[in-house]
Parts: structure tokens; sequence; C-alpha cells
């Protein structure tokens, strides 16, 4: 129950968010605990320009229990699988605590596109090309996914 | 360096605490020099104040419930029982300065015994009861 009421709260909060977050975040019409996210590329990598969507499924017993999250936008990332958009993220995991919010955890996702950690590798390819030191090879990869797969036009981030 | 500012406050201070009006030598050099002359036993070079306050509650709002902390907590909300010493009217600091509703903060330490915001191990400084609304002004 009183996880209903800090949701629609939340919900007011990122209705207020600034554009320039570049994250849109809303609930389901039908179910507060189903929210969808996208998240714009963050500009510096080889996501920049596309936009990537996400399904939040918040749990009963939100917040002392974390969302789990996935990216329904293919990526190539190491910390995300490629085929089922589960995302490797502590604070999704044991590093959780109530404090955080769904649009701070899309900040986070936001801030680990921008800064992948090839040693906890989801996507072996792109953990081993990371780890290997071919960053042109690793950026070309995530390029050619994000314009192919998170580039179609006319999502609105607003 | 330490030292010398250290002299100096020294010296500062006895004036001051004394209150004897020699306030204007703490302002110009020049003003303390010609006073020193008519058998002034010390004079004020420098005096660096320094001040700074914080509010004893850093903000007002549970980061667990998100509801105002001097409101009740949004659980108690959901099911008011209208019992006083229910935890959902009482907020809780930590030694670590951090603040949540009661019954917040102990559900959540049945998950793990640290504080949401700086992760350090949770341990009760105190508690206190929001007064409740409609006797605030009382």
């Amino acid at each position: 129950m009183a996880s209903k009421s800090r949701l629609l709260k939340e919900a007011r909060e990122c209705a207020k968010a600034p554009a320039d977050l570049g994250i849109s975040l809303q609930p389901d019409e039908r179910n507060i605990h189903t929210w969808r996210g996208h998240i714009r590329g963050p500009s510096g990598t080889p996501f920049e320009g596309g936009t990537f969507e996400l399904t939040l499924s918040v749990p009963q017993n939100y917040p002392l229990f974390p969302p789990s999250v996935r990216f329904k936008t293919k990526i190539f990332h190491p910390n995300v699988h490629f085929k089922t958009g589960e995302i490797c993220l502590d604070i999704l995991k044991g590093a959780w605590t109530p404090a955080w919010t769904l649009l701070a955890v899309c900040q986070a996702i936001s801030a680990l596109m921008a800064d992948p950690a090839p040693d906890s590798p989801l996507n072996c390819d792109a953990g081993n090309l990371l780890r290997g030191g071919d960053l042109r090879g690793y950026a070309s990869m995530a390029r050619c996914y994000t314009l192919d797969l998170a580039s179609a036009p006319a999502r609105q981030l607003s | 360096m330490a030292d010398a500012e250290a002299m100096e406050v020294e010296q500062a201070e006895q004036p001051v605490a004394k209150g004897k009006g020699r306030g204007r030598g703490a302002k110009g050099d020049k003003d303390g020099e010609g006073k020193g002359k008519s058998g002034k036993r010390f004079e004020i070079k420098k005096w660096s104040a320094v001040a700074m306050w914080s509010w004893a509650i850093c903000t007002d709002t549970c980061a667990i419930c998100r509801n105002n902390l001097y409101e009740p907590s949004i659980e108690y909300q959901a099911n008011p029982t209208g019992d006083t010493d229910h935890p959902g009217l009482s907020i809780a600091w930590g030694v670590c300065g951090h603040v949540f509703h009661l019954d917040c903060i102990q559900r959540w330490l049945k998950t793990r015994s640290a504080c949401p915001l700086c992760n350090k191990e949770w341990e009760f400084a105190k508690i206190e009861k929001i007064l409740p609304t409609g006797t605030m002004g009382e």
C-alpha cells in the first residue's frame, strides 16, 4: 500500500523533471508498478543520438526492495545482456537503499552507459573488446547498434 | 605560521572578553599604534571571526517514504490507528545525522543495518515524536 503512494509522488516528480536530463519516465496508465523510461544516449559516447527504452517493474515492497530494470531497446554494452536487456548494476542488487528513486536509477543507468565496467560483463563480446583495450572496436560496434536499433525518430523525450 | 595565528587569537580574546572598549584597535593598525605609545599593553593586529550554522535537520523529507518529516509516514497515513505511540508518528536520528520516520527506518533495518543515505552502520541517536497536526499552534 505504502509503495503505491510513494510511486504516485515519484510520478508527479518525474513529470516535473527537467528536459535536459535526457530521461523521461512515467508509470503505466493502468499499473503503477510498471514504468517505462527513455534515456537519451549520453553525448560523447557511442550511444549519442540514440533513444533507449527501459521497462521498470516495481515490487510491492518498494522502496525496501529495488525495481527490476531492463533495456527494451537492444544495446551493445558490457553490463547489459544483449538478448534479455538485463542490467548489471550494484544499486539494482545489493547496494540498493530506499533513498534511491526510479528517476535516480535511470540517471545511474545513463551514467553506466557513459562509463562501462568491463570487469563484470553480461555481454562478454563487449567486455572482451574493452578489456583487450580495443576501444575503437567497442565504440564502432556500439555505434553500429545504436544507429541500427536505437535511432528510430520521433521518440519524444520530454 | 600556525603559531603566529594562535598568538594573535590569544591576544585578541582578552580585550574582547573584558569589554574595555578597545574595539577600535581591531579595526585599523594606525589607530592601534597611536594608542600603543600611551601605555597600552597590547593591541589587536588581526581578528578573523569565523561563524557557521546549520539546521538541526538538514532535510525536511524522509528519504524512505518521501513524506515531510513533520507529517506522519506514508505507512501511517495509509493505515492511521490513532495510537499516538505509533512509530509512524515519530522520527529517528542516526548517529550519522540522517533522519527518517521511525517505522520507515525500522522496516529498512530488517533488510540491512545501514543508513539508506550514507551506508554507514545504523545506530539510533535519538527518537522524537512528531507533534500531531492540528495541535501545532496550541
